[in-house]
């Protein structure tokens, strides 16, 4: 019984980043209607902020956070202007090459800067757990859990309850065939790939302490939250939430039921992938 | 040749096609007509195979096709050109009539393919075009390649999705000449339209719709005269 | 074409030229490049039938694991015909399962295919796990050069199938596919059929390079046999040289996998740089790759 419930919380406390992870994705595909490989390396590069600034600085974690937002903002904002910009009009799949082009680069970038080797951010409270009845859970898996909902709470705020917001959504329902876009959509685009940029920046600094930063800890949570939004629907950023819930919950009760569960857990995601999109070819045809 | 019973098609609360009974005789030309958002291009969809009923039935020479793919219905002698012309474009004319005439009738070889595509050619006038990229055709070109395409799978029965719109009037006349040969050719045809002198030019027989049923069927000059039918167009071109 | 008949005539010489000091280096290197460059005009067949594959590095590894298993049973050629069987039967499958899925959609499902082959092998104790699969050479070492021979003929046969695939009636069907779907299906082909030969033709060839592959490093991990850069190489190649050509992957395999091996001494890890910024590069400003631009030259000159 105790197993499960800490099960449950593991699986609960880790749907958190997932979600941040995947609602940025989500934002990137359903506002800019681009599916972002390189979505991941943007928490890669979230989370060497976080440990360079942590390193050189001793600046906390939590204040990186808010760095992290601002330098991954710019880099999604450059990155949209200088290389998505110009393939907006071209096939899906050039859109899709472009951005797999980009992620293998900027992986291999990172892999030529700081060597493969993982670093992680050892703050003083990293090891501080808290005891709950028969359960325990890290400090730092929660912190991130709560500044998951936070954000989220945030974004969702901002999407259903301000002026711009209401822009975003128009444009992301009512795309405009391209090469007509306006200097108004264009915007939105920036913003909401700068948003998607940020939000997977922000989940980056929490892998920093949480797990670790090295050039391929991102990719494993492009693939995450893939398999989070293919669950949810490309683009639905309302079903993301549940869907993170469940991928993380599955991922939970493999690696605490399944003998040797640990390698096992790698094969989840991409179980969810695999059935969410089989299952959609075949209701299609 | 074609028999269409009870068909039915729902898109969420839409009723795209209620019902739908028609029948369309050996050696005609029968036009379906009817305001914007009539079921026309869905029908056309059920029959070819690109969207699946709710329920009804499609039969095609004697033989049940409701349920059938595309292609076999195409094999069977189902043609189709589409509204919206989307030629294969990284393909010269000749290459594009080539894919209907070596699938459009399973285990036809090269050769017999190109001697197909050749005599398509000249029907529709494209020959000077033949080798031309489907990409730098102009729009009555890109038509004329549209029909062109659909009869390169050799059908029995054509069907024609307003293959006319967007063409000036005498152009509309040239395309209603081309129809006219394809006719003479042994093809039935089945074509939607929304230009009244082309449908008075081509018919033998006209069936209306309106809210995804048959309202009227007959000769263009008594369907014309029907008050349904002028209520149809009149009432809601208000 | 001339160009690919050159490439090849090379290819036969190459161990006969007075090589120096470098033979050694410059035959492996060769070897490499030309298995490498087989993996990628096998990924431009399914490419023209419009699906974009993720999962070749994984029938790139099947092949090797399921050749390096059997060698020792069977012997180098049947060996070497099982793995290409093995990896003919996984498309198979994963096409059934998949084909129906367009664009972006099929290529995340190649990718969850790839890293779930990979977890499988990791965890699987017949292959070595994480520890790794010794992999018996070539005709059990009997001729020096039979490895590099064994490569010559799959990108032999890769380029044989490759011309012979542009010229079939299987071209109409698999370049209409690749332009309109529903068009294509109402003019009676049978897109998903289409789609599952070319798919399973290109596993095939795939699963070939990766058997010959094992016998050359005579040692397979699941990282490296598959691992994602296998599979960015057999992307990025085509694209780069010229996508539904014969001649661009050859050009293309043999420039970039010099670039490769010229990075990888210099840099090691990390070389797969080269390939994430190509492969940016020529979206953004050369869409039909050096054969586009080959034959706007051309074009221009006739002009």
């Amino acid at each position: 019984m105790e197993l499960l419930l800490q099960t449950l919380i593991n699986g609960i406390l880790a749907a958190g980043i997932y979600a941040l992870v995947a609602s940025g994705l989500a934002l990137a595909v359903g506002v800019v209607g681009i599916v972002n490989f390189a979505h991941g390396e943007f928490s890669m590069i979230g989370a060497f902020v976080s440990y360079l600034l942590f390193v050189s600085a001793g600046i906390d974690p939590m204040i990186s956070l808010g760095l992290a937002a601002i330098v991954l903002f710019l880099v999604g904002a450059i990155t949209y202007y200088g290389l998505i910009r110009p393939v907006l009009a071209a096939p899906e799949l050039n859109q899709m090459l472009l951005t797999f082009g980009i992620s293998v680069a900027l992986q291999n970038i990172a892999l030529l800067l700081f060597g493969a080797d993982t670093r992680v951010v050892s703050t003083a409270y990293q090891g501080a757990t808290i005891a709950l009845g028969g359960v325990s859970f890290g400090v730092p898996p929660f912190a991130a859990f709560v500044l998951s909902v936070g954000l989220l709470g945030g974004l969702y705020w901002f999407l259903g309850r301000t002026r711009l917001g209401f822009a975003v959504r128009a444009v992301a329902q009512n795309r405009l065939a391209p090469g007509l876009l306006g200097i108004e959509t264009q915007q939105i685009y920036l913003l909401a790939f700068g948003l998607s940029a940020a939000l997977a920046g922000v989940a980056g600094v929490m892998l920093s302490v949480m797990l670790y930063a090295s050039p391929t800890v991102g990719f494993a949570y492009t693939l995450k939250a893939f398999a989070i939004i293919v669950m949810a629907g490309l683009g639905n950023l309302r079903g993301v939430v549940p869907a993170a819930i469940v991928l993380a919950l599955a991922e939970a009760v493999v690696s605490t039921y399944v003998p040797g569960g640990g390698g096992w857990v790698e094969a989840v995601f991409f179980l969810v992938i695999f059935i969410a999109l089989t299952w959609r070819s075949w209701r299609l045809a | 040749m074609l028999k269409v019973s009870g068909l039915t098609k729902r898109f969420g609360g839409v009723v795209a096609a209620n019902e739908v009974n028609l029948e369309v005789r050996g050696g005609e030309i029968l036009a379906v007509i009817g305001p914007n958002g009539a079921g026309k291009s869905t029908l056309l969809n059920l029959l070819s195979g690109l969207t699946r009923p709710d329920a009804g039935r499609i039969e095609f020479l004697g033989l049940e096709i409701t349920h059938s793919v595309p292609e076999v219905r195409t094999w069977r002698g189902l043609g189709r050109a589409f509204q919206i012309v989307q030629p294969f474009h990284e393909m010269t004319v000749r290459e594009n009539l080539m894919v209907g005439a070596l699938y459009g009738k399973p285990g036809t070889s090269l050769a017999t393919a190109q001697k197909v595509v050749q005599q398509v050619l000249e029907l529709t006038g494209l020959s000077a075009k033949a080798d031309t990229e489907a990409g730098e055709l102009t729009l009555l070109e890109d038509k004329r390649l549209e029909l062109a395409r659909a009869l390169s799978t050799q059908p029995k029965l054509l069907l024609l999705d307003e293959v006319m719109a967007g063409l000036r009037p005498a152009e509309a006349m040239e395309a209603v000449e081309l129809v006219k040969r394809i006719r003479a050719s042994g093809v039935t045809v089945l074509f939607i339209e929304h230009l009244m002198p082309v449908v008075r030019a081509l018919a033998d027989r006209v069936v209306v719709m309106d809210y995804g049923q048959v309202i009227a069927e007959g000769p263009y000059d008594a369907v014309a005269a029907n008050a349904r039918v002028r209520e149809a167009y009149l009432g809601r071109s208000a | 074409m001339m160009l690919a008949g050159a490439l090849l005539l090379l290819a036969l010489v190459l161990p006969g030229l007075p090589l120096g000091s470098w033979r050694a280096f410059l035959l492996d290197a060769a070897q490499f490049a030309f298995l490498v460059s087989g993996l990628a005009l096998a990924w431009d067949l399914l490419a023209r039938t419009g699906q974009l594959s993720l999962a070749h590095g994984a029938f790139f590894g099947l092949g090797a694991y399921a050749t390096a298993l059997s060698i020792p049973a069977l012997g180098t050629i049947p060996a070497l015909l099982v793995g290409g069987g093995i990896a003919a039967l996984s498309s198979l499958l994963l096409g059934l399962a998949t084909l129906r899925l367009q664009g972006m959609y099929f290529a995340i499902a190649t990718l969850a295919f790839s890293e779930v082959m990979r977890t499988l092998v990791l965890k699987a104790q017949f292959t070595g796990g994480s520890i790794g699969l010794p992999v018996q050479p070539a005709f059990a070492g009997a001729y020096p050069l039979g490895g590099y021979y064994l490569a010559v003929a799959v990108l032999i046969i890769c380029t044989l199938v490759s011309l012979l695939m542009s010229r079939s009636r299987l071209n109409y069907a698999m370049a209409a596919t690749r332009q309109g779907e529903a068009v294509a299906r109402v003019l009676g082909v049978s897109v998903v059929r289409v789609k599952l030969v070319a798919f399973m033709i290109s596993a095939c060839l795939a699963g070939l390079a990766g058997g010959v592959y094992a016998m050359k490093t005579l040692f397979l991990s699941p990282y490296d046999a598959f691992g994602l850069g296998r599979a960015v190489e057999a992307l990025v190649i085509p694209i780069f040289g010229g996508l539904y050509t014969t001649t661009g992957p050859l050009l293309g395999g043999l420039i970039i996998v010099s670039l490769e091996t010229w990075l990888r001494l210099r840099i090691g890890e990390g070389y797969l740089v080269v390939y994430g910024v190509i492969l940016v590069l020529t979206i953004l400003f050369l869409p039909k790759g050096l054969m586009g631009l080959l034959a706007r030259r051309r074009g221009a000159r006739h002009a």
